[in-house]
């Protein structure tokens, strides 16, 4: 089953809760005033152009970056401002827009090491799953650096697969991918749905965000501009505008 | 012979030479093995941190040296303790100075967390140069035990025991990945659940616990210290040296690192004496291995990481503030 078959819209409480959310880089706006909901088994989408602020988010939802002021709720815990452990601890994960890698272990240990920390009992099958999952057998001995930039992505994709969180947060994690991984990775995500994972996912690929995404969230200089179904997004005049540009 | 199997047989062969060592050489040959064994349990004590954290320590001396003075102090006149008494004192006293100096330091990277760590070690040669109940800069005696097996045994068990901590924590438990993960990308492991904060205090807790032990046997073996014989810079120069030529962050790379260069040491010595050629020797080692031997000896020799040097251009980067460390 794909991922678009699989759809469903969130249910009850929302399991991410984003309200006010304020976050400056010296006089840079960089989040100015975001609120958002995501729904439990939701997979959302956030588009936007470059520069608008959607990796802040993501950063400070996960707590790599700690809010100026604005409210966070994660499955009912207040996280702005904890510490990013303390945040994945509760059952968030992500991935980085540029992958990050634990360059000198071998793309098992990489698995390993998302499951040492609350995971620990079965990480080896799980490990030996995942690579299955996302086809990474061939090279589970080779060290992550020595991977394609493609197999960097399936490989990052796997530590979070690994955590079993039950909300996601994926940056990119198609951008510059052979079609042959992106469809990978959209099959993984369709499995994680089926797990009950909730999944809010930045992406450029309007083809993918269409076909895997339940709802779109469209942000603009640090906000909020949109939000809503693909069908009526794409319609929208302010999105049109914020991605084609405004006429002259 | 499948490689496991005959690394196994090679570590047995070596355990049984080495247990059988005093028997088979004079007494000026067992004190250069002493001496050897001692400097690879250093080295793999420094290696802890800085191979396998990716923290490159410049002040491990310290703990070494505080190892030592406690076990010289508690042997003293005065209270006379037991020498394996004094072996817990060391590591808790060594612990505590541990966890007050790296819960602030350990915030910092790179060239900063080298030069707070370096600062403390100049801290405590100069405490321990003022200060009356250390004998100042004229050091302290302790009470002369001149059996060359005993130190040797001794050496050979702390050694064994640091290695096989070692290979138990670091190569083989999931605490091992969590100190991996975050040396080479602390963000991410974060992002996993690890807290680096913690992990990295526990790795230079036990970094610095082990040097002490050498430090108290050191102290007990040469029955008389002094602030620089034993918190001098050269001793954390040295350790550097020994883990970047036998292979940052590897398991056995310390181990050929220390008895190598300690051997030249000791053969400098013989011909020329008490002179600064060794240093000349360390200043020269540096630059060959970062140019020529990355992995180190043990680099040599593994198949994963036989090529590429990453461990130490991700110390050496994070150490001059990022990007790589290596001339490509």
């Amino acid at each position: 089953m794909s991922a678009a078959e699989g759809k469903t819209a969130g249910t009850g409480e929302p399991i991410l809760v984003v309200r006010e959310l304020h976050c400056h880089f010296g006089g840079i706006k960089a989040v100015n005033g975001v609120s958002l909901d995501v729904g439990r088994r939701e997979i959302a989408g956030l588009i936007g152009p470059n520069g608008s602020g959607k990796s802040t988010l993501f950063n400070l939802i996960s707590g790599t970056v700690t809010p100026d002021r604005g409210q966070i709720r994660f499955d009912g815990h207040e996280i702005g401002g904890r510490k990013a452990h303390a945040i994945a601890r509760l059952g968030l994960a992500r991935t980085f827009q540029i992958p990050a890698m634990f360059d000198n272990m071998s793309v098992t240990e990489n698995l390993l090491a998302a499951a040492a920390e609350g995971h620990w009992q079965g990480a080896r099958e799980r490990a030996a799953d995942t690579l299955a999952l996302l086809k990474l057998e061939h090279v589970a001995d080779n060290r992550a650096s020595d991977l394609s930039g493609g197999q960097q992505k399936l490989l990052e994709f796997g530590r979070v697969v690994m955590r079993q969180a039950s909300l996601i947060l994926l940056d990119e994690v198609t951008a510059g991918v052979h079609p042959n991984i992106r469809k990978i990775i959209v099959e993984a995500i369709a499995r994680l749905r089926e797990r009950g994972t909730t999944v809010l996912v930045i992406e450029h690929d309007m083809e993918m965000v269409r076909n895997v995404c339940d709802r779109i969230i469209v942000m603009d200089a640090g906000r909020v501009v949109a939000t809503g179904p693909f069908n009526n997004i794409v319609r929208n005049s302010e999105v049109m505008q914020t991605y084609l540009g405004r006429p002259q | 012979m499948k490689p496991r199997w005959a690394v196994f047989l090679l570590l047995i062969a070596a355990i049984v030479v080495l247990a059988l060592l005093p028997m088979l050489v004079n007494n000026y040959w067992l004190r250069i093995a002493t001496g050897a064994l001692m400097w690879a349990g250093l080295a793999c004590s420094w290696n802890m941190l800085g191979g396998y954290a990716g923290y490159i320590n410049f002040g491990h001396s310290a703990f070494f040296g505080l190892g030592a003075y406690v076990t010289a102090l508690l042997m003293g006149d005065r209270l006379a303790w037991p020498f394996f008494a004094t072996l817990p004192a060391g590591i808790v006293v060594t612990a505590l100075f541990a966890i007050i100096i790296g819960a602030p330091t350990l915030r910092l990277r790179g060239a900063y967390f080298a030069i707070a760590t370096w600062a403390f070690a100049e801290v405590l040669i100069q405490f321990a140069s003022v200060m009356d109940f250390t004998g100042g800069i004229g050091g302290i005696g302790l009470p002369p035990f001149l059996d060359e097996r005993f130190f040797y045994f001794a050496m050979f068990g702390a050694a064994a025991l640091t290695y096989l901590i070692t290979w138990a924590l670091f190569e083989r438990s999931r605490f091992g990945l969590k100190v991996k993960a975050l040396r080479d990308h602390e963000p991410a492991a974060e992002a996993i659940g690890i807290n680096t904060s913690l992990v990295k205090l526990q790795t230079f807790v036990l970094s610095a616990v082990t040097a002490s032990v050498f430090g108290a046997i050191f102290a007990y073996w040469v029955t008389f210290i002094n602030p620089k014989s034993v918190f001098g810079g050269d001793i954390t120069d040295q350790m550097v040296v020994m883990v970047l030529l036998g292979g940052l962050g590897s398991l056995w790379g310390p181990a050929l690192g220390g008895v190598a260069l300690f051997v030249v040491n000791r053969i400098i010595w013989m011909y020329w004496g008490d002179t600064a050629f060794y240093i000349a020797i360390l200043g020269a080692a540096i630059v060959l291995v970062v140019l020529f031997l990355p992995n180190g000896i043990a680099g040599m020799f593994s198949r994963r990481v036989a090529k590429s040097g990453a461990v130490l251009d991700k110390a050496v980067g994070n150490l001059v503030g990022g990007g790589p460390g290596r001339p490509s």
